[in-house]
């Protein structure tokens, strides 16, 4: 754009950026009073047992989150990331036995070899939509199940798998210097996620974002607007195993001992449900799902109630979301309080008014509900 | 590496376990051609009607009522989901109706977990009159179980295609697989035709369940994701040829029993379906085309 008469166009057609008005400021602030809250005053309000429950639910929030770019921005549907936290907490595990670097420099590391692996798990993506992306996503996800159980996840032992199949005394995995103990490290993992969240909103708000939101509607369109989907397909299985695998990493240590059969093949199922439960398309969805993932167990586990009822919960949840709310609860809830809210707001107005004559204009509309 | 001796009886096992995935393959890819779902409790609902077959049979019912009490509630719940679930997500793509099975998988998981735990320790197992008896073939025991498995497996195959080709039901349900709305303007019944569909899949359902539980295990884990063997079978064949889900499932079985007897690999054989899906449909996209077709979006 050499010359002035089209750089006035389009100083025209993109305005300069306004100071964020009052509703994203107020909606700001209301996140960072939840945070401070869950940061200091949590941690002093729940037994042992609920903080160990809440920093599973801090890692799940994280794997949620990156189902949730990839289903909700993307549209690709990956039954695979049960598997992908997996392959975090393993590497995690290994480096924490093996080195001595301080915990961030090992989630970084867990990270990046969970993205490079997810991202090899996304090639078939360059080439399959859909269906046969989500059943490949499947049975890699499978097969990375099988060679878990034949490798086992690292416990101090040596060489490149650093399993030692007949230990007697196990080491526990380690845990940051400043964050050994329960609700230390509670804060620790909170601190994590939100990191992974802020990294996460910094993607959906830029380029990136906008790229996938053109290839969620159509690729052949996107294709043909110049946007190099491959490129953008693949950053989102990076992003998304990126997240997951410092997921692990901070699983590893939250739990100190990583077992193969914790890590089943229908763990990717249940976390495709919850996360459609919870509303793929919202930030909010994300923690949604973990809760309903990591603390109703905890709570019916308490109340000495199976987790089976769960199980089927989730599976009805699924349907339920599928026929009639695609949205999820983290949109439907909303909607639904609004519509709560206009009702309430109409009925005693109406029982005080009359029906108005047709003359006048319409009766007052009350406003929309929070959103 | 093994010797000739130490393969053959692995050949015959496989045979018969590929078998029964050709059983659950066909049955998956039929259906998936008549109403566009792709049925992935196909295994979690065999899986409980063998546990229920199970309980009848340790209750004292007599064996051929249990089997059959298996087989109908295979085609029972199959029918009542597709009836329930189908129309409201009839418009919708092939991935959304998949993953509304995942739920009605993990509903039956939980209701079998919650009736049969598995953490008595107790196992379970269901055995058939045909395990008995068998002959032999060179130097290896066949029992009927294994040649029912087999034969099954080859019978449905053919009984589908001329099922699909000859019968008036049968081109019904080529005609939807291709265009359910010109079907249906048509005239051809269709809500009555997709009935048939899922019903004759919840059938084959109960009866893969209950050899599957007799030739694998009858644990509710293995044999729910056990259908994702014949799910790998269905997939190489491109969800659309019976024939070809026939020899890839068959293909499948073999591979996997053929390398238990190698050491190094034994361990691993459980992912020979996931691997032979993967690479086959690597192989058969290879070339980019971005499509509308429905399977991809």
């Amino acid at each position: 754009m050499l010359d002035t008469a089209s750089s006035a166009a389009a100083a025209r057609q993109h305005p300069p950026l306004r100071r964020p008005g009052p509703r994203i400021l107020v909606r700001a602030a209301v996140i960072a009073a939840l945070l401070l809250f869950v940061l200091l005053a949590l941690p002093q309000l729940l037994s042992l047992y609920y903080i160990d429950t809440m920093t599973q639910v801090a890692v799940y929030c994280v794997v949620a989150l990156g189902l949730g770019v990839l289903v909700g921005r993307v549209g690709l549907v990956s039954l695979g990331q049960a598997a992908v936290l997996a392959i975090g907490a393993w590497v995690a595990a290994r480096l924490l036995f093996a080195t001595t670097q301080p915990y961030p420099l090992v989630l970084l590391e867990a990270g990046l070899v969970t993205m490079a692996a997810g991202t090899l798990i996304g090639l078939p993506a360059l080439r399959l939509r859909g269906l046969y992306l989500a059943l490949i996503t499947l049975m890699l996800a499978g097969a990375i199940t099988v060679v878990l159980a034949t490798t086992n996840f690292p416990n101090g032992g040596h060489g490149f798998l650093g399993y030692n199949g007949a230990a007697v005394h196990i080491p526990a995995i380690r845990r940051p210097s400043i964050a050994a103990s329960d609700p230390a490290y509670f804060r620790y993992s909170v601190v994590v996620a939100a990191l992974m969240f802020l990294l996460v909103f910094a993607h959906i708000r830029t380029r990136p974002g906008r790229a996938w939101a053109a290839i969620r509607q159509s690729e052949p369109a996107a294709l043909a607007a110049g946007i190099n989907t491959t490129l953008y397909k693949l950053w989102a299985f990076a992003l998304a195993s990126f997240v997951t695998g410092v997921a692990g990493g901070v699983l590893a240590g939250a739990v100190h001992y990583l077992y193969s059969i914790d890590f089943p093949a229908q763990d990717s199922i249940t976390l495709l449900a919850v996360v459609l439960m919870g509303g793929a398309y919202s930030l909010w969805g994300a923690i949604v799902a973990a809760l309903l993932l990591e603390l109703l167990p905890a709570l019916l586990n308490n109340w000495g109630v199976s987790a089976d009822w769960l199980t089927i919960l989730f599976g009805l949840g699924v349907l339920q979301v599928l026929t009639t709310a695609p949205a999820g609860l983290a949109d439907q809830v909303p909607k639904d309080l609004a519509r709560l809210g206009r009702l309430l707001r109409r009925l005693p107005a109406g029982r005080r008014e009359r029906p108005a004559p047709p003359g006048q204009g319409p009766a007052q509309e009350p406003a929309g509900g929070p959103r | 590496m093994p010797s000739w001796q130490d393969f053959q009886p692995f050949i015959v096992s496989g045979l018969a376990l590929g078998g029964v995935y050709a059983l659950s393959g066909v049955g998956t890819v039929v259906l998936y051609q008549a109403t566009g779902v792709l049925y992935l409790a196909f295994g979690a609902v065999g899986a409980m009607g063998a546990l229920i077959a199970w309980s009848l049979t340790n209750a004292g019912a007599p064996d051929w009522v249990a089997w059959l009490v298996c087989v109908a509630f295979g085609g029972v719940v199959t029918l009542g989901y597709g009836m329930l679930f189908g129309p409201p997500l009839a418009r919708r793509g092939p991935l959304v109706k998949a993953v509304a099975t995942l739920g009605l998988t993990l509903v039956l998981f939980g209701v079998m977990d919650l009736l049969w735990t598995a953490n008595g320790g107790q196992s379970r197992a269901i055995t058939l009159p045909t395990d008995n008896g068998g002959f032999m073939v060179g130097q290896v025991q066949v029992t009927w179980t294994q040649v029912i498995g087999l034969g099954a497996g080859v019978a449905l195959v053919v009984v589908t295609g001329a099922f699909l080709r000859y019968t008036k039901l049968g081109t019904a349900m080529r005609a939807m697989a291709n265009d359910r709305e010109i079907t249906a303007t048509l005239g051809v019944p269709v809500r009555r035709v997709e009935a048939a569909a899922w019903l004759g899949c919840g059938v084959i359902a109960g009866v893969a369940g209950l050899l599957l539980a007799d030739l694998v295990a009858l644990d509710a884990t293995t044999l729910t994701f056990l259908v994702i063997s014949s799910l790998a079978a269905a997939l190489i064949a491109r969800l659309r040829s019976v024939t070809l889900t026939f020899v890839a499932a068959i293909a499948i079985g073999l591979v996997h029993d053929l390398v238990t007897p190698i050491q190094s690999l034994s361990n691993y054989r459980d992912m020979t379906p996931f691997v032979l899906a993967a690479v086959a449909l690597l192989v058969l996209s290879r070339h980019r085309v971005i499509s509308l077709s429905p399977e991809e979006g």
